[in-house]
């Protein structure tokens, strides 16, 4: 059989999980509510901060409230994609689920990873960005020409880097087969990414920076909205995205080698 | 034999074989440990660049550490998962063959918490030993007077806390959205219970709040005792009372909202 081209898998799994979705309108009123209430307390956990500071790691309210929505916009990409696609990978591994997928005359990766698709949650990525662009009105900035650009380019490496952090964890169940809940390890690791790592003390900034490169996921795209860092560090969040990618389809492909099946 | 002996051994095998269970899930317990100290962590980096510039309300670097320190220990010591099991147990019937035994199921859920307490609660008490030895910041006195303040406290803190959330667990019998109910008071928890900052350092009327409510009583009220924040007789006995009132009333609670829902569930399923 021949193999699908991957546009052609990806929209047909798009819109195979839209129709499933479709049957659950409720959970739509559901997922806004929730995301606003979230996005509430983390407004509220903010100001409380703000009552006893002018600034956070050197950013003012308003600034920190664009990196909010960036937060918020990337954990829509997190909850509608990767945890119910590549976050089942722990499972899939231990309960030998994973065979089923192999055996398909398609790229297991990427079918792993777009299998199941929370289409509601896509309102978080709505939400977070509007959230962003009030804050930028608040601030009284327009970002140019370039720092959307350079915006928009980060925030693709952002959702390539929290990908490949995913991929990471997630082949550590190739390893660790009994370790059923690796994505706690995720949530408490993206936890990190709510604040400016510039209000970290300096072992933890260079951790979120070059180990575990959180602060690409949501720093650099809002400082490149505020233009805090100039739109050439877009370039920079290309590389590591790209090079984020790299590592985590040879890790994948690395950890494959160890998959030894259900009945093996 | 006496009551108290068949009880004593009833809880016996009970908390060994939820020790048993939870000894297959080291690694597991060892993550949610984890993520369970995340948040208070990343509050402390947050307070500790803010008090940099100078005290906080009467807070320093020190006393934050301190502070969050605390809030890890004691919320490990304090958290109650039972509203996802209870959801479970009755959405998917799991609940049937807990009513056939001679038993409440409460017995079998306090046992749990027992058993993976015991294990959680030592692994962040070794750390922050560890911790203590070679950071000043995090040191308490070693009174064994606090100390003993301190263990009445999270007792009753943990029996508030599984009521809580036992009860709202209960609450499947009526909607499916049992779980996001009790993450609902999670986010509010962050503030009222002290999660995210010291409750001197809330807007008073909000503090106010937390203390009239069973927020400080469930968290903030141990931590404070821990860390030596409240010391003076009145405030002490204000506390626990605070406390055994709350423990009271979702007691109450939790027994109504059995009773309503078993009456119900024997309806659906019969």
């Amino acid at each position: 059989m021949r193999r699908p081209r991957w546009p052609a898998l990806l929209a047909s799994l798009v819109r195979l999980n839209a129709v499933e979705e479709l049957q659950y309108r409720a959970n739509f009123v559901a997922s806004v509510l929730a995301t606003s209430f979230w996005i509430a307390t983390a407004l509220l956990t903010l100001g409380l901060f703000f009552r006893h500071t002018t600034r956070l790691g050197g950013w003012d309210y308003w600034e920190v409230v664009v990196l909010l929505g960036v937060f918020n916009a990337l954990t829509g990409v997190i909850e509608s994609v990767l945890r119910p696609g590549i976050g089942q990978l722990a499972d899939d591994v231990k309960s030998g689920a994973l065979d089923l997928v192999l055996v398909r005359p398609a790229d297991a990766q990427l079918f792993v990873s777009f299998r199941r698709l929370d289409l509601w949650r896509v309102t978080d990525i709505v939400l977070g960005l509007a959230l962003s662009g009030y804050a930028l009105i608040r601030l009284g900035h327009v970002p140019t020409i370039w720092q959307s650009g350079a915006f928009l380019v980060a925030l693709v490496a952002a959702a390539i880097v929290v990908y490949a952090i995913w991929v990471a964890l997630m082949s550590l169940a190739f390893w660790f087969v009994a370790v059923e809940n690796l994505s706690v390890l995720f949530d408490a690791l993206y936890e990190g990414a709510r604040y400016p790592v510039s209000a970290y003390p300096g072992a933890l900034r260079f951790v979120f920076v070059y180990l575990l490169p959180i602060a690409w996921a949501t720093t650099v795209p809002a400082s490149t909205l505020t233009g805090r860092l100039s739109p050439v560090t877009a370039l920079g969040a290309a590389g590591v995205g790209a090079a984020a990618f790299l590592l985590a389809r040879l890790l994948w492909r690395t950890a494959l080698k160890r998959y030894t099946g259900a009945s093996g | 034999m006496s009551t108290a002996t068949v009880w004593a051994r009833r809880y016996g095998a009970l908390i060994r074989n939820a020790w048993l269970v939870d000894l297959q899930y080291r690694a597991a317990i060892l993550l949610w440990v984890l993520w369970g100290v995340t948040e208070p962590a990343i509050a402390l980096g947050i307070w500790w660049a803010i008090a940099g510039a100078g005290d906080v309300a009467g807070y320093g670097r020190a006393d934050f550490a301190r502070y969050f320190f605390a809030v890890m220990l004691v919320n490990q010591l304090t958290i109650a998962w039972d509203s996802w099991y209870l959801d479970r147990w009755i959405r998917e019937g799991e609940l049937n063959f807990r009513l056939a035994r001679p038993l409440h199921p409460a017995h079998e859920a306090t046992a749990d918490n027992i058993a993976y307490k015991a294990r959680s609660g030592t692994i962040l008490l070794v750390v922050w030993l560890v911790t203590a030895a070679i950071w000043p910041a995090v040191r308490l006195p070693l009174d064994p007077a606090r100390w003993a303040l301190t263990a009445l406290a999270v007792l009753l803190a943990a029996g508030l806390r599984f009521l809580i959330s036992f009860t709202t667990g209960l609450l499947a019998f009526w909607t499916t959205r049992a779980t996001a109910i009790m993450e609902l008071h999670a986010g509010i928890a962050m503030f009222l219970a002290g999660r995210i900052a010291p409750l001197a350092l809330l807007p008073p009327p909000i503090a106010h709040l937390a203390t009239v409510l069973w927020f400080r009583p469930m968290l903030a009220f141990p931590v404070e005792v821990l860390t030596g924040a409240v010391t003076s007789t009145p405030e002490l006995l204000s506390g626990f009372a605070a406390q055994v009132i709350w423990l009271a009333l979702w007691l109450a609670a939790c027994r109504l909202a059995w009773r309503r829902g078993l009456a119900r569930y024997g309806a659906v399923g019969g």
